[in-house]
């Protein structure tokens, strides 16, 4: 069982702190929400926990291990990220996808059998099989953001970290992407995406955690995190309780 | 493995075909079987078989300056296209090229102040200026890639303007030292202007050992380079130390560059152009990338060059001035298409 934790953990760019002594343990087979407003560090807490910043004070330790002592190749086989921004040249969608093995293999080695039916599996999950062939610069951007979590499935990881997945994507793309995290937590993975849309989040995530300004406010299961109490500490805006009438999840509507 | 084979071969056989031709023509024009049997000649082996047909006169003209001069402007349209394929790739930015980064006017600087102050007191030869044009080049890249960090990261705008103030600081001083020293402003002017004019098989071989060392370090960091085109934090999550890779390439990039300019001067628009349009063509993956853009930029120059010494012949034009009378059009052209390259 994967297990991430992070212990009093504090972050700052230059004098200017972001994350201050958060504290959180996370484990598979949870698809878990980051919220907050704007500026509360959640993109940052992503980056800590993909090491591509390093905290200032605390440790974050993947199964029992402090992860600075994870080399970047084996951290690369462990966690796996998705960035807010992306570049698009022109490559083919399966050679992006293909991009997510680099980690398994040596710099002039040629794919294996077994890393193309992985590539075509991942395809296959997030549905751009039938791009394969396609440049990815010429591509939507609900496309576009398919293909990049098919390079993450590609990776093969027993985290997934996510920085606004839904963002740019229509109503249907949002949901169909939530489900495809929700069913990749389901067979193990520990899934944690920082989200701006909270019904989305209280809809799809089993557990949510919520930031503001640098700290860890409050976390839970959705349903009851987010109370009309909360959100107007968060956000400044009053909202009703709602709730879905067929699962009963709460819906935050002003 | 085949097909890559036959792809080696093909381009074998083009760049072979294209070094005979370009051999033979020019103010004397030679015939083809005359210029295969001079090179045959020399070679180990089969050069007893073969009776000479031709003058003294000939061969000196082909062996000891066309032939050089072929080679070195396919050695140098090669490395300033692999050279813009890693400024590129690692600026992230299409309208980066060689010399973006203060390369050239670094070059020009060094080879100023060799040909103003040393060469003339006798303290060294004129066959050093190349050394010159070296050492400035690269100190101006180590200077501009120190200015170009943001907390310890290279950023790549701050690494553009950086490179653009340091360049037109370097030139202010190297025009004031043209005005100031008029005697030699000849000899700097034209060397500005980028030629391959005059040069033999000493230029080939100063540039020869870091152009292939530059080729080779490309295409191994060819598989990085690609996950780099994703995006930094993208790339440090598929297992790639960014920060070192960036001084890889921008090193590997400037070393080429700098030799490519130090024998043959500021030939522009090439390692822009050349890199570019392929990438249009063959795609960003850098393996085919960097392999095209050599072969691609070898005959671009080659053929620039011909055209250099063949259209006002005997006049030779800079060929400088041919590659940026093809390439401000392409500039141009490009900036109207779009860069082909989306955020």
């Amino acid at each position: 069982m994967t297990k991430l934790r992070l212990e009093e953990v504090s972050f700052a760019y230059g004098s200017e702190p972001v994350i201050k002594e958060v504290s959180l343990k996370l484990e598979a087979g949870v698809f878990y929400g980051i919220v907050g407003p704007n500026g509360a560090g959640k993109s940052t807490l992503l980056k800590l926990l993909d090491r591509y910043l390093l905290p200032q004070s605390g440790t974050i330790f993947l199964d029992n291990r402090n992860l600075n002592s994870y080399s970047l190749r084996e951290l690369a086989q462990e966690v796996a990220l998705i960035p807010q921004t992306s570049h698009y040249f022109p490559f083919t969608v399966r050679e992006v996808v293909q991009l997510g093995r680099t980690p398994f293999n040596s710099r002039f080695q040629q794919p294996t059998l077994e890393d193309s039916s992985i590539v075509e599996a991942s395809m296959e999950a997030t549905g751009v099989t039938h791009l394969a062939g396609r440049l990815i610069s010429d591509l939507s951007g609900g496309e576009r953001q398919r293909v990049t979590i098919a390079r993450a499935f590609a990776q093969q990881t027993k985290v997934l970290l996510l920085d606004e997945p839904t963002t740019h994507l229509d109503l249907e793309h949002q949901i169909r992407t939530c489900q495809l995290l929700q069913a990749r937590s389901k067979q193990g993975v520990l899934s944690v995406a920082v989200l701006h849309d909270l019904n989305l989040v209280a809809n799809y995530c089993d557990y949510v955690f919520v930031l503001n300004q640098g700290e860890l406010v409050r976390e839970g299961p959705p349903g009851e995190v987010f109370t009309p109490a909360l959100i107007e500490e968060i956000y400044n805006v009053s909202v009703p309780a709602i709730y879905h009438p067929k699962t009963g999840r709460p819906i935050i509507v002003p | 493995m085949r097909t890559q084979l036959r792809r080696f071969g093909g381009v074998f056989l083009i760049l072979v075909i294209s070094i005979i031709i370009a051999t033979a023509v020019g103010s004397v024009s030679i015939p083809f079987r005359r210029v295969v049997g001079m090179v045959g000649s020399k070679l180990p082996g089969v050069g007893s078989l073969i009776t000479p047909t031709w003058t003294k006169a000939q061969e000196v003209i082909i062996l000891q300056i066309r032939l050089p001069r072929v080679l070195l402007a396919l050695l140098i349209g090669g490395g300033l296209s692999v050279s813009g394929v890693l400024f590129q790739g690692t600026l992230r930015n299409p309208l980066a090229d060689p010399y973006i980064i203060g390369v050239s006017s670094g070059a020009s600087l060094g080879a100023t102040l060799g040909l103003l102050f040393f060469i003339p007191q006798g303290l060294v030869g004129i066959g050093t200026l190349p050394l010159f044009a070296f050492v400035g080049a690269l100190g101006t890249t180590a200077i501009v890639a120190r200015l170009g960090q943001q907390r310890g990261q290279l950023e790549s705008t701050s690494l553009i303007l950086a490179g653009v103030a340091v360049g037109s600081f370097l030139t202010a001083i190297v025009s004031l030292l043209m005005v100031l020293r008029i005697q030699n402003l000849q000899d700097v002017y034209l060397w500005l202007l980028g030629s391959l004019s005059g040069r033999g098989w000493k230029h080939l071989l100063v540039a020869l050992p870091y152009v292939l060392f530059g080729v080779m370090a490309a295409l191994w960091l060819a598989r990085d380079l690609n996950v780099y085109l994703l995006g930094e934090e993208t790339a440090h999550s598929l297992g790639i130390d960014v920060q070192k890779l960036q001084r890889r390439v921008l090193v590997t990039g400037s070393l080429v560059a700098a030799a490519c300019v130090a024998v043959s001067g500021v030939i522009g628009f090439v390692g822009l152009m050349i890199p570019h349009a392929l990438r249009l063509i063959v795609g960003a993956e850098h393996n085919r990338l960097i392999f095209h853009s050599f072969w691609v930029g070898a005959l671009f120059l080659l053929l620039a060059d011909t055209v250099a010494r063949m259209a006002f012949s005997p006049l030779e034009l800079p060929v400088g001035i041919i590659t940026a009378f093809v390439g401000g059009p392409f500039f141009i052209f490009l900036m109207k298409r779009g860069s082909g390259i989306h955020d």
